[in-house]
């Protein structure tokens, strides 16, 4: 897969067995309920950009600024934070979680979720 | 529980400090603490070193006992304690339950970072280490990343504006101006900071602390025993620890400091006393936007409305209720491991009358130090009360 390429991919979360409620990322324990108990289920196709940010001072591994980041939200108390595949974020845009290149790390490769603006 | 109090404060310069290591910083800023508190022929019980970074920049570790050996204060117990930013407060913090619970009499509490020595951009990602590994840090977040997306939604919110969060700048370089001690002696205008190089799209670089060196100390006794030492002895009466998820997304408020929140409100029960019984705060201000977040999430003022105390002037050295008047990290500096140290000797010297051109105008009884690990995950507040008073 190019560093370029992104695929379409299900996010997925977690929802605990005893109480019901989703989360992400994973905890041990749930945050609500404690129980110990989780099936992974998919967080949906749309999220909604609540909060963001264009990084000009990249960490290492990054090389091309501005990075834009920011807080989804997927609805039913779940978000997550992530790159979001545009140089013009609004607050309340729609966005759908992709799968490619996030960075480097030590010389290596990480690939993972980021979101991608739905034309419309 | 014995009542604690702290009977000598002292500190180094704060700043790019050539030619001075990590562990001429902790020795300084203790041997200026027991001095004050006329201790130095005194046998130290322990020591508690709060520091984030000697192992990752400095390459030293098991620190606490390099300090005991530089400072001849064999044989006293000795830890180093690690909380992020909040290293500090959390070393004092152990000072403090060590004291109360009877088992030590006399503590040496310092807190020191060497970091002008590293590259930024090595620095940043080690502080960037303390968010989630795999939730977080993989994507290329940053604190000043997280700082900006809380600046952004909070502004939205309460209706705050980019001009309102220069003025916590200009208000602390004003102060930091006044403080020996502090890294940064300029003062800037809030035309010259909305101006400054964009860090991270609303943050700019005067909206950030600088990267520094030093340390601060405090020496902690039974408060029945402070008078045997010295004048003007400061009780810690209250102590409030509280953490929150990692994530800063998975908040239940993501423009919410709950971890401060609770803190305080923890450190308000054990004090007896009300956010109203506050005369003076030093808060953890890593990015301006937190001082007004944080006023707001320890009761200082009401949600959303800490920015109309800053236009009327109420956090100024002559205001009501003063904030930050060291000039805050934004002034003084952040050397991560002495912050929550320093809050605590800045807020001593502000309560005894000792604080020199700084000197807030109303007579203090009491004061909050807040100072904050992670990115709000983890906050630690002390509340301060002068004795003679």
């Amino acid at each position: 897969m190019s560093k370029e390429q992104v695929v379409e991919k299900d996010f997925m979360v977690y929802r605990c067995k005893s109480c019901g409620r989703k989360f992400y990322p994973k905890h041990d324990r749930c945050p609500y309920c404690k129980a110990t108990e989780f099936e992974e289920v998919k967080a949906g196709d749309t999220c909604t950009l609540i909060t963001y940010t264009k990084l000009y001072v990249l960490p290492e591994g990054i090389e091309m600024p501005p990075l834009t980041l920011g807080i989804v939200d997927f609805g039913e108390g779940i978000r997550a934070l992530g790159q979001i595949m545009t140089d013009d974020p609004k607050i309340g845009m729609k966005l759908k979680p992709v799968w490619g290149f996030l960075r480097k790390i030590g010389g290596e490769d990480y690939y993972g979720f980021k979101f991608k603006p739905i034309e419309e | 529980m014995r009542d604690v109090a702290i009977i000598g404060v002292g500190m180094t310069k704060f700043g790019r400090l050539e030619g001075k290591d990590l562990m001429d910083l902790l020795a300084e800023a203790s041997l200026n603490a027991m001095k004050d508190a006329n201790v130095e022929n005194k046998e130290i019980d322990a020591v508690y070193v709060g520091n984030m970074l000697s192992a990752a920049i400095n390459h030293q570790t098991a620190i606490a006992s390099s300090l005991v050996d530089r400072i001849s204060i064999f044989p006293a117990a000795a830890d180093k304690v690690e909380n992020g930013p909040a290293s500090g407060g959390s070393a004092v913090k152990n000072g403090f339950l060590a004291v109360a619970s009877g088992v030590y009499d006399l503590v040496l509490v310092v807190g020191g970072e060497k970091m002008t020595s590293a590259d930024t951009d090595v620095l940043t990602d080690y502080i960037a280490t303390m968010t989630h590994p795999t939730a977080e840090y993989v994507h290329g977040i940053t604190l000043p990343a997280l700082a900006a997306m809380l600046m952004r939604i909070y502004m939205q919110r309460y209706g705050v504006t980019e001009r309102h969060i220069a003025m916590v700048a200009v208000k602390n370089h004003k102060n930091g101006m006044k403080n020996p001690y502090a890294h940064i002696h300029r003062e800037i205008t809030i035309e010259g900071a909305m101006q400054s190089v964009m860090i991270s799209d609303p943050l700019r670089l005067y909206y950030t602390c600088p990267i520094s060196d030093g340390a601060a100390a405090v020496i902690l006794c039974p408060a029945d025993k402070a008078e045997e030492y010295r004048d003007k002895p400061v009780k810690i009466i209250g102590v409030g620890q509280a953490t929150d998820v990692q994530c800063v997304h998975e908040r239940e408020d993501p423009a919410v400091l709950k971890s401060c929140r609770i803190a305080a409100e923890k450190a308000y029960k054990m004090a007896g006393i009300t956010p109203k019984d506050i005369d003076v705060a030093e808060v953890h201000d890593a990015f301006e936007i937190l001082e007004l977040v944080e006023s707001e999430d320890v009761g200082l003022f009401e949600k959303g409305k800490a920015h109309l105390a800053v236009e009327k002037g109420v956090t100024e050295i002559d205001g009501e209720m003063p904030i930050n008047p060291s000039g805050g990290l934004k002034a003084r500096g952040h050397p991560v491991g002495a912050t929550g140290v320093a809050q605590i000797v800045e807020l001593v010297w502000q309560l005894r009358g000792e604080a020199g051109e700084r000197q807030i105008k109303k007579d203090a009884k009491r004061a909050l130090a807040c100072n904050f690990g992670g990115f709000g995950n983890n906050t630690v507040i002390h509340i301060l009360e002068a004795m003679w008073k």
